[in-house]
């Protein structure tokens, strides 16, 4: 990338094999978008109910409109279907996408490898948030909504904007005083969350919920997620050309025309909303933020304006397969879905480093 | 320092025990050792009759007020709210977070266990010389058999007798009730313990049990423990009747309230029936004497036609 960017040369081959590259990356694009798709069909054909793969199929191709292919299924099974497995699936595809690109994200702002979307102190931030609704002295469930996401959401900003008032130096804003403060931060926030929940009554529900579950997910959910990460994901996108230039260096960065400051600011401020907005829904899944992006960076190299779509697509694919076998290898009980990222995702990404090791460094 | 005043402390007041108790005149019952064999198997030797008894669980403090020990009890944890008297006594800590400097200070003749205190807290408690008598009741006829222990072990066998008797005589009433249901007169009941993310009680549950001698059948009485389910399991396996439980602070109505306005679960009988109830949920988990109210409640909410013949 650095010679990409740097060298304005004109020979013929070099052109061609930039032309290669990137048709080379786009190719993946397009193939993981489909592996997407195929994904979500399998998911919606598993489950602890037992539904036929053709009624699955019938039900999904009634979704699409002007196909009528639904008739004489019952309601039980269209609403296992329809409003239980689809949003879930959905759910889990938006929530990994989220913290994949959130991470990939944060490690190029960092320009740390172990950044992810939990070292500064957003999802303590959020996590808090949803102990401090589970204790309000009242709950709104009868209006049909729950206090959690949006307190959830509201506390994640807010620790944001604690920690950007704390790292900032004058008008610029120092990584290392970003993580540091992040880190303090996260560990004063999660040390509060621990205080709150030795008092709490309902113990053992509030930390199922802090580690991370897509059992209750459902349509509202999606409906009011989408749009946030959506505008995020645009965002970061626009920003992937001056993240590939602060990869050099951020006085580099600003010579080759990048208002560092700017992006930095731009970037944090939307990453951390769709972190947010992910873990006020879903809890903390760790993992899927650290990991994924490496696991992009093993396979397609550094360049962000490739990495950061392939780590929204590969954290999508990876957190439904593992919210898959959540909810299917003890069915009808759940396993905890960070157990199964932990587990799954941690013995092949060392699989990956041990292959690519040698290439890479 | 605390320890050796707290044991000074103990000792004093264990002497003006045992002289108030001589001049009192009263009973044979102080007098001759006993040994019993509590709940995990353990053998508890008993010099005297205990004055000082701590508990470490809210079931094990119900069966104490329940045989009148009240006035002993001098620790409970911070979970104990039944009987309300019990809210007075000292705190030890929580149920799974026993202080053991605490229970140590207050020099108790006798501390009540449960099964979660096995691997650690019984024996840190008994290598300061404190007898601790364990009480692991899992099914209705384990609970007779704790009180009765309870009854041994503090010279109270009779109120203990009178107690269980109350108790089977209770539980033997439900069984005649729901005797001539046949399997489909059985409804398929749903517990929640806690909607987000869904859990429900496995067969190995007091909950569970419960279900059963009320003449309902647990959904996922397959399972064990207190497991997240599946959304879609809990469909697939049309509940009739939900049964939510409901604890205390805070979120004590969320499970109920999610189960009443759930939209995903409106197209189940028990929705359709409208047979969607609320439970106290201390009174179906805590393995205590109030368990058999907590039967006679789920016979109420499962077959309420049958528990009109219930006297009340």
């Amino acid at each position: 990338m650095a010679a990409e960017v740097s060298e304005h040369s004109y020979s013929g081959q070099l052109v061609h094999s930039r032309l290669l590259y990137r048709r080379k990356r786009l190719y993946s694009i397009v193939g993981l978008l489909l592996l997407l798709v195929i994904v979500v069909g399998v998911a919606s054909s598993l489950g602890s109910a037992s539904v036929p793969l053709s009624t699955v199929w019938r039900l999904l191709l009634s979704w699409l409109p002007g196909v009528h292919t639904d008739s004489g299924i019952s309601d039980t099974l269209s609403t296992i279907v329809l409003d239980i497995r689809l949003p879930r699936i959905i759910m889990a595809g938006l929530v990994g996408a989220a913290l994949a690109t959130a991470g990939a994200t944060y490690q190029g702002l960092f320009r740390n490898p172990l950044a992810d979307p939990y070292l500064i102190g957003v999802a303590q931030g959020a996590g808090l948030g949803a102990v401090v609704a589970f204790m309000l002295p009242f709950s709104v469930h009868a209006a049909g909504l729950s206090l959690v996401p949006p307190l959830a959401f509201g506390c994640g900003l807010i620790s944001a904007g604690i920690l950007y008032a704390l790292a900032r130096v004058g008008k610029t804003l120092p990584m290392t005083a970003v993580i540091l403060a992040g880190v303090a931060l996260g560990a004063f926030l999660s040390a509060i969350t621990s205080f709150l929940l030795v008092n709490s009554d309902n113990l053992h529900g509030v930390l199922l919920w802090l580690m991370g579950s897509f059992t209750m997910s459902n349509w509202d959910e999606v409906h009011v997620l989408f749009p946030y990460l959506l505008a995020g994901l645009v965002l970061i996108y626009l920003y992937s050309r001056p993240l590939n230039l602060m990869q050099l260096d951020e006085e580099q960065a600003q010579q080759l025309g990048v208002n560092v400051e700017r992006v930095k600011l731009i970037l944090l401020l939307t990453a951390t909303l769709i972190t947010a907005a992910a873990v006020s829904f879903a809890g903390s899944i760790g993992f899927v933020g650290l990991i994924i992006p490496h696991a992009v960076r093993l396979v397609w190299g550094g360049d962000y304006r490739f990495l950061l779509p392939l780590s929204t697509l590969a954290g999508a694919i990876f957190l439904i397969l593992a919210d898959t076998l959540a909810r299917t290898v003890i069915s009808p009980a759940e396993l905890p879905v960070g157990v199964v990222t932990a587990l799954c995702g941690a013995p092949f990404f060392l699989y990956l480093l041990w292959q690519k090791k040698r290439e890479v460094f | 320092m605390t320890r050796l005043l707290g044991k000074t402390l103990g000792l004093l007041v264990l002497v003006v025990l045992i002289i108030t108790s001589c001049s009192s005149g009263g009973g044979s019952s102080g007098q001759s050792a006993i040994e019993l064999t509590d709940q995990l198997g353990r053998v508890v030797k008993l010099d005297k009759m205990p004055q000082r008894i701590i508990s470490l669980a809210p079931q094990n403090t119900e069966i104490l007020f329940a045989l009148g020990l009240g006035d002993k009890v001098v620790g409970v944890t911070t979970y104990c709210n039944f009987p309300p008297e019990a809210q007075e006594k000292p705190k030890i800590g929580g149920f799974s977070t026993v202080d053991v400097e605490k229970v140590v200070s207050l020099s108790p003749d006798l501390v009540v266990a449960a099964l979660i205190h096995e691997k650690e807290t019984i024996s840190q408690l008994e290598s300061h010389g404190l007898k601790v008598l364990a009480l692991a009741p899992k099914t209705l006829s384990e609970v007779t058999q704790a009180i009765e222990l309870v009854g041994k072990a503090t010279g109270t066998e009779t109120q203990a007798r009178r107690a269980v008797e109350d108790m089977e005589t209770r539980m033997a009433t439900v069984a005649r009730l729901v005797a001539g249901l046949s399997a489909e007169g059985r409804p398929r009941v749903f517990y929640v313990v806690w909607h987000d993310p869904l859990m429900t009680a496995g067969g190995d549950t007091t909950q569970s049990e419960l279900i059963d001698l009320a003449g309902g059948r647990n959904i996922f009485d397959d399972l064990s423990k207190y497991p997240t389910v599946d959304l879609e399991a809990l469909l697939e396996r049309q509940p009739q009747v939900i049964i939510a439980g409901s604890g205390h602070g805070s979120a004590q109505n969320s499970p109920l309230e999610w189960a009443k306005s759930e939209p995903r679960l409106k197209n189940t009988e028990a929705l359709i029936q409208n047979r969607v109830f609320g439970i106290d949920a201390d009174i179906v988990s805590r393995a205590g004497p109030r368990i058999v109210d907590g039967l006679e409640e789920m016979l109420r909410l499962i077959h309420p036609e049958l528990a009109a013949k219930l006297k009340d």
